[in-house]
């Protein structure tokens, strides 16, 4: 922002030939939703790194990597979920910067891909509500093995705060294309993904921080 | 230029806005069955004929006393053997008449959705009971998975 104060200065110049350059280079960042989370409610715990890598004037690849672990307390089941997941696809800037600014308002698209396991802590049969006096909770299994693919609808704004560092905020949707369920049970919870509805859609918030590694600059397009 | 930026946002806050007004789920599907029995006239096997002011008793307690042709047993899903006493004639100390019913079977759980959670079918039941006021019994099923139609029907 400070460099652009200063360069502002050009506008009312003669140089209307002026060439604006773009940084190009490799982006990597960390959610802060999951840190921030855990803080509040310790029913969750994850880490999520956020990487891109521009291509092109307005493209991006972009990447996250994952893991988490969630419980969910339902009223009759309570269940933690326990994986890894990586996330590929493209960021299209759609913000046309002034200068040589380098903000951005985008929208994306992901591909998803989650391995874990879910733990059946408790639940308690939906019975007939004559027995709630003797109602016994009782002690579920573990399944392995599972796992979960989706694609997702990213729409989001990255700020750079100070010289190559930047503060992002991200709003996705998304929609289960392919999911190995447990036996008698399902997955109702995917890491990456969050929660699932009834349709196999969910949606998911980022709040990311991240730092430019400048690799070359390119003229402006 | 300014108009993508503001539907961009509006966009965004209308995503989040639907996100975060996402309804519960409610428990919409059906849950562990009842036991679903049905009396019939044991002169005339196709008529219903409702028990006189007929006294329900499980684990030593009462149901309220109802003039009926059809009974909803909820079994006990935490045993494998749910007692049934039944009274006829309930309300006159001199005509009530008592039958015991003895329900054994097997309970598997079946899970059945978030709201939902986990309910339980019956399998392998077999029916013992005592004969004072019931003439005979009829089993339409060895197993209780939904309440679609009767399982037991009671001839009296």
């Amino acid at each position: 922002m400070c460099s652009t104060l200063s360069f502002s200065q050009g506008i009312g110049s003669q140089q209307k030939d002026t060439i604006y350059k773009n940084k190009y280079g490799l982006r990597v960042g960390i959610d802060l939703y999951n840190p921030v989370y855990t803080f509040i409610d310790d029913s969750r715990k994850g880490l999520e790194l956020v990487g891109d890598y521009r291509v092109s004037g307005k493209l991006f690849i972009a990447a996250e990597l994952g893991y988490l672990e969630n419980t969910t307390d339902e009223d009759f089941t309570n269940f933690t979920t326990n994986g890894t997941y990586i996330k590929a696809g493209v960021d299209y800037n759609a913000y046309e910067n002034w200068l040589d600014m380098e903000n951005m308002i985008y929208v994306g698209f992901r591909y998803g891909f989650s391995s874990f396991s879910q733990t059946l802590n408790t639940f308690t049969i939906n019975n007939d509500p004559f027995y709630d006096d003797i109602s016994e909770v009782e002690t579920g299994e573990k399944f392995d093995g599972l796992n979960a693919q989706w694609g997702e609808i990213v729409l989001g704004v990255k700020a750079e705060l100070f010289n190559n560092l930047y503060l992002g905020f991200s709003f996705s949707g998304k929609k289960i294309i392919s999911s190995k369920q447990p036996n008698n049970f399902k997955n109702l919870y995917v890491p990456g993904f969050n929660r699932v509805f009834l349709n196999n859609s969910g949606f998911g918030i980022n709040y990311t921080i991240s730092y430019l590694i400048p690799l070359y600059k390119k003229p402006k397009q | 230029m300014k108009k993508i930026i503001t539907y961009t946002i509006l966009i965004l806050f209308i995503l989040i806005a639907i996100g975060g007004c996402e309804r519960d789920e409610i428990c919409i599907d059906p849950i562990t069955p009842h036991l679903i029995i049905r009396f019939y006239d044991t002169e005339d096997l196709e008529t219903f004929k409702p028990v006189n002011n007929l006294l329900v008793k499980i684990m030593d307690k009462e149901f309220e006393v109802v003039t009926t042709d059809t009974l909803l047993i909820p079994l006990n899903v935490y045993d494998s053997r749910t007692t049934i006493v039944l009274t006829k004639n309930s309300k006159d100390s001199t005509q009530l008449i008592q039958d015991t019913l003895t329900v054994n079977y097997e309970v598997e759980n079946v899970f059945v959705g978030r709201s939902c959670g986990y309910k339980s079918i019956f399998t392998n039941i077999n029916y013992q009971n005592t004969k004072n006021w019931i003439v005979s019994k009829e089993v339409v099923d060895l197993q209780i998975e939904n309440e679609d139609n009767a399982h037991l029907k009671i001839f009296h």
